[in-house]
């Protein structure tokens, strides 16, 4: 492999078209591919998720002890979903995700990371030192809360249930979906507070 | 990368929230889809293929980390010459590698994948089938070491090769907080060894024990981990 050739754009299409001639790969499958991870699966499935649990004790009760066959009453699953874990946020601990090793995810709920999950800054930095990475990012967490990192090494793929924000009392699932993001799930934010509901 | 220091820095987020920023990284992705389904080869596989390349290659990026595992395992497969993919991007001729595709395999590999890519699927397919599809949890066949509360250490790396035990806990003591079953073992099946399967424990650190007087107070890390990492402490 030539190290001085480094255009990802170009080598893909090498790869690819070599790939294509020796009916190896079908460029039409690799489009819906693409397009499934893109439109199909993201942190609105998750976010689904999370609103039911927080509306439904005994769905909440089923997605904490078995958070696959929960997340399978939805329909989602799949490639890195063998194993989901549930793990709730409470007033004196809060979990985060992170995988040390690669990258690993729980695409069925979240689709595929973001960047910022991949790097070797987040990587590193969030076993050692969480407390001030979060901080970094936004969420400065109270001395008396208890950082409990996730690094998810094997099977099991993490999913955080952020705590349910105050003043939410009124609100249906469906409207509370829209106050659980991403980053939420992954445990560096908070869910949103419920105006943000209104909007969209 | 846990706890390494070299590669601490600033935590970027992304504005866009693209799931892929390039045309080219959703190739690969959807590349590295077929190539794992046609070699039949398991993630195990695939990490130890990338864990094998050249550093400057493997640190350039995600996605060009991932074509280079997969062009590594597709010349040790046969289907690539060890020099073709540089040799179509010079514009030069080069030995193919002498195994082709065939086009019954190619359908049938379409169709499966075809198949999953829809919004919802049906409840016992995910509950139960494509948990076993995507996932390496075996019945185990020996009883387990230990139980939930039990104290423990990180045994020593035992061999070179891929593994999934991180460095930074390596020697440390923690306490077992949850058993996860049984599967596969990584190390293993990514050399493609067989191995009978391994239990999974999910074993808590406190951040105190990890790093000493640099931890932050009130942290601890929960990391799961194979049977074979661990002795009683």
């Amino acid at each position: 492999m030539s190290h001085a050739i480094d255009d990802l754009a170009a080598r893909v299409e090498a790869v690819e078209s070599l790939l294509v001639e020796k009916g190896l790969v079908d460029p039409n499958v690799i489009d819906e591919v693409i397009e499934h991870y893109e439109h199909n699966v993201g942190p609105l499935n998750g976010a689904k998720v999370v609103a039911r649990a927080w509306t439904d004790p005994a769905y909440r009760q089923r997605l904490l002890a078995d958070a696959t066959s929960a997340v399978a009453e939805f329909g989602f699953g799949g490639a890195e979903g063998q194993m989901i874990t549930a793990v709730e946020n409470t007033q004196t601990v809060h979990n985060v995700v992170v995988c040390t090793l690669c990258s690993c995810y729980p695409w069925p709920v979240l689709g595929l990371p973001p960047r910022w999950y991949k790097s070797p800054e987040y990587r590193s930095r969030m076993v050692a030192e969480p407390r001030n990475a979060l901080r970094e990012m936004g969420l400065d967490l109270p001395a008396v809360v208890g950082i409990r990192v996730w690094d998810s090494s094997a099977e099991a793929r993490y999913l955080v249930v952020p705590e349910r924000p105050a003043g939410t009392d009124d609100l249906d699932a469906a409207q509370l979906s829209k106050l659980v993001t991403r980053d939420a799930m992954i445990g560096v934010a908070r869910a949103l507070p419920p105006d943000a509901a209104a909007d969209g | 990368m846990g706890g390494r220091s070299e590669y601490f820095g600033p935590i970027v987020r992304e504005p866009d929230g693209k799931v892929f920023h390039a045309r080219a990284e959703g190739r690969v992705f959807g590349i590295s889809a077929f190539v794992l389904a046609l070699l039949g080869r398991n993630l195990d596989a695939f990490r130890f293929s990338m864990e094998q390349l050249p550093r400057d290659i493997y640190m350039a990026s995600y996605y060009r980390r991932m074509l280079g595992g997969c062009e590594r395992l597709l010349v040790r497969a046969g289907y690539l010459g060890p020099d073709e993919v540089d040799a179509r991007l010079e514009g030069r001729q080069a030995g193919a590698g002498p195994r082709h595709g065939s086009r019954v395999r190619l359908a049938v590999i379409s169709t499966l994948m075809r198949s999953g890519l829809r919004p919802v699927l049906p409840q016992w397919l995910c509950a139960h089938v494509l948990p076993w599809v995507f996932g390496a949890s075996r019945p185990p066949l020996r009883g387990r070491r230990f139980a939930t509360g039990d104290r423990v250490r990180v045994r020593d790396r035992q061999a070179p090769g891929h593994t999934r035990q991180p460095g930074y806990v390596t020697g440390k003591p923690g306490i077992i907080t949850a058993h996860l079953g049984a599967t596969l073992f990584p190390d293993a099946r990514a050399v493609g060894r067989r191995a009978r399967p391994q239990h999974i424990y999910t074993v808590a650190f406190d951040g105190n024990d990890l790093w000493g007087d640099a931890a932050e107070a009130g942290t601890e890390v929960r990391v799961d981990l194979y049977e074979p990492y661990l002795e009683a402490a």
